[in-house]
């Protein structure tokens, strides 16, 4: 997966699940701040993230992610390995 | 009079705290290790938090008693059951030590702070509370709890209100209760003087003895209002619940 393809899938996730509106979402928008995701949201957003990539996902992996640039960097790496 | 009334009413609650804290401590350096003779866990939790219920229950009659409160409870006899998930607006410091006299094994989330202040370690650590530093892991500790017979307190807005400020509530309590599914049972917490507000100083009593009246409303059920996905669910329970207290 190519980081754009990350990002599309988060942002359209972000739109589904929690009903933020897409003008809302970009790479710089923090979640917690700007996005009003809150660690119980997280959590279902990474169950999310291991049932479209089929890959496991710890939690401590997005413990320093504070934005949405950041999960897509996150999850990049993750996959590369 | 009303001068006279006002340094009584000081006196009564610097009292009071110091009883409340004497009561922290003999609860941490006596009936703690008392508790450890009761065999199994289970009964040592519930020993343990019906213990502290009749504790709020006296220290309650003790508050009214010098006169530093009055309250009344509107539709207490729904609090005598078990396994209540029990949510309330949080207008006082007091709100707590009332609803824990009214509900028999009273379980609460309880800021992380209170297990290191010597007055309330002993009390947290004996009826075993729920930290809220456990993250997302918090919701499913509530919802066991509910599940094993507790009554859980839980304060939507996760700390006191401020005064004047529309209620700001947290999704905590609202994914607990679309996570389990739980009933809630709300109750609604109006106070005639702002008392023991975030943020107050203790001397600083109100001008009349404030009156706390605790109404008790009927259970309401989020899994017959709401069929959303659990986040959604969430975010609408938290809108109405904010819109329940704000009415009520």
């Amino acid at each position: 997966m190519q980081k754009q393809d990350i990002y599309d899938w988060i942002a359209r996730t972000l739109e589904e699940t929690f009903e933020i509106e897409a003008s809302r979402i970009s790479l710089d928008a923090r979640l917690y701040d700007d996005l009003d995701i809150d660690s119980i949201d997280a959590v279902d957003l990474i169950v999310k993230l291991q049932k479209h990539t089929g890959k496991r996902m710890q939690p401590d992996a997005f413990k320093s992610v504070r934005t949405v640039g950041d999960v897509v960097d996150a999850v990049h790496a993750l996959l590369q390995q | 009079m009303s001068t006279l009334n006002r340094m009584w009413r000081i006196g009564a609650t610097g009292f009071c705290f110091g009883v409340f804290g004497l009561g922290g401590l003999v609860i941490l350096c006596v009936l703690l290790p008392l508790l450890q003779l009761l065999p199994g866990r289970t009964r040592r939790r519930q020993a343990a938090k019906n213990t502290l219920h009749y504790g709020m229950r006296l220290f309650s009659g003790l508050m009214a008693l010098v006169g530093v409160i009055s309250y009344e409870v509107r539709g207490a006899e729904k609090l005598r059951r078990n396994g209540l998930f029990v949510l309330a607006n949080h207008p006082s410091l007091i709100d707590v030590v009332l609803l824990m006299s009214l509900v028999r094994r009273p379980d609460c989330v309880v800021k992380a702070a209170l297990w290191d202040n010597p007055f309330t370690c002993g009390p947290v650590r004996f009826a075993g509370f729920i930290s809220n530093a456990g993250g997302p892991a918090v919701v499913d500790d509530c919802v066991a709890s509910v599940r094993a017979g507790n009554n859980l307190i839980v304060f939507p807005e996760g700390t006191r209100s401020v005064p004047g400020q529309p209620l700001n509530l947290q999704r905590g309590a609202a994914n607990i209760a679309v996570r389990g599914p739980l009933a809630i049972t709300p109750v609604s917490i109006s106070v005639s003087e702002p008392m023991l507000t975030k943020g107050s100083k203790w001397y600083r009593v109100p001008q009349r003895k404030p009156h706390f009246i605790l109404t008790v409303h009927d259970d309401v059920h989020p899994d017959q209002l709401f069929d959303q996905e659990p986040a959604l669910a969430a975010r609408r329970l938290t809108d109405w619940l904010t819109q329940f207290f704000t009415r009520s």
